[in-house]
């Protein structure tokens, strides 16, 4: 599992744990939403908690790619929790403007299952 | 200080960026940066690795140590043989891309390193110098 390109997805209560290598090519970084989008549909879930506790280097294509991870996976009715962001990789994502475009965020997994436990707050839902 | 004060990563494919970023981290750990200012470099050589391979047609990245004044640092060289930038200024703006990116890849480098100068013309290559120095 310490593999720098593997991707491992855990169900739980209906909830897709996934945990993202800490040094993914950007081949495994698309193979990662791919196989997000598919999980969702398998197992009719309810959201994604995205653990990046291991990312050390969060550019603008790895960014991008969870941005619309996290998009795409809200058009699929599910929401997204990104998880663990070290605090140096915070910094510099926001020096260089990397927004996660509203993602919610969580410190650790149990604040992210908390929280989509909880209805979404502060947004109409049809 | 001990280790190489030089090094060469040839980026050819979508692996390579991930052995650019490999090569400058290992390289500014050993200057002595901190955790933060590690990852604004390898943060950087991922982005200016990715413009090589995906808009130069591949080339190299180059780093080397640099002692002046007392102060430590590195420098970061990336080139290609590619179609060149048209517009520096254009280029360097956030937002603006040629390709399928955000446009952030530059203007990143640029907000993470202490200096940053781009060498092109159209149609003959691109060649960027990053400079970032160790915090006394």
């Amino acid at each position: 599992m310490s593999d720098r390109n593997s991707i491992s997805i855990i169900i739980v209560r209906k909830t897709l744990m996934v945990t993202v290598p800490s040094d993914p090519d950007d081949a495994t970084v698309s193979a990662l939403q791919d196989e997000v989008l598919a999980a969702m549909q398998r197992v009719d879930a309810k959201g994604v908690v995205l653990d990046i506790g291991s990312v050390e280097t969060l550019d603008s294509f790895f960014a991008r790619t969870v941005a619309e991870t996290a998009s795409m996976v809200a058009l699929m009715g599910g929401r997204t929790v990104v998880v663990g962001m070290r605090p140096s990789v915070a910094v510099t994502a926001t020096q260089i403007g990397i927004t996660l475009g509203g993602i919610e965020t969580a410190l650790s997994v149990e604040r992210a299952l908390d929280l989509l436990d909880r209805p979404v707050t502060g947004r109409s839902r049809r | 200080m001990t280790g190489t004060a030089q090094g060469e990563v040839s980026i050819r494919s979508e692996g390579d960026i991930v052995a650019a970023r490999r090569s400058v981290r290992e390289a500014v750990m050993e200057l002595g940066f901190g955790l933060t200012d590690v990852t604004r470099v390898v943060t950087a050589a991922s982005e200016l690795a990715r413009n090589v391979h995906k808009y130069g047609g591949g080339g190299v990245m180059r780093w080397r140590r640099l002692e002046s004044g007392g102060r430590r640092g590195i420098e970061l060289e990336f080139i290609d043989q590619g179609p060149g930038i048209a517009d520096v200024e254009l280029a360097l703006q956030q937002g603006y891309s040629s390709g399928k990116g955000l446009g952030l890849g530059l203007p990143a480098a640029r907000r993470l390193m202490d200096e940053l100068e781009i060498r092109t013309a159209p149609g003959a290559g691109t060649t960027v110098t990053s400079r970032k120095w160790c915090p006394p």
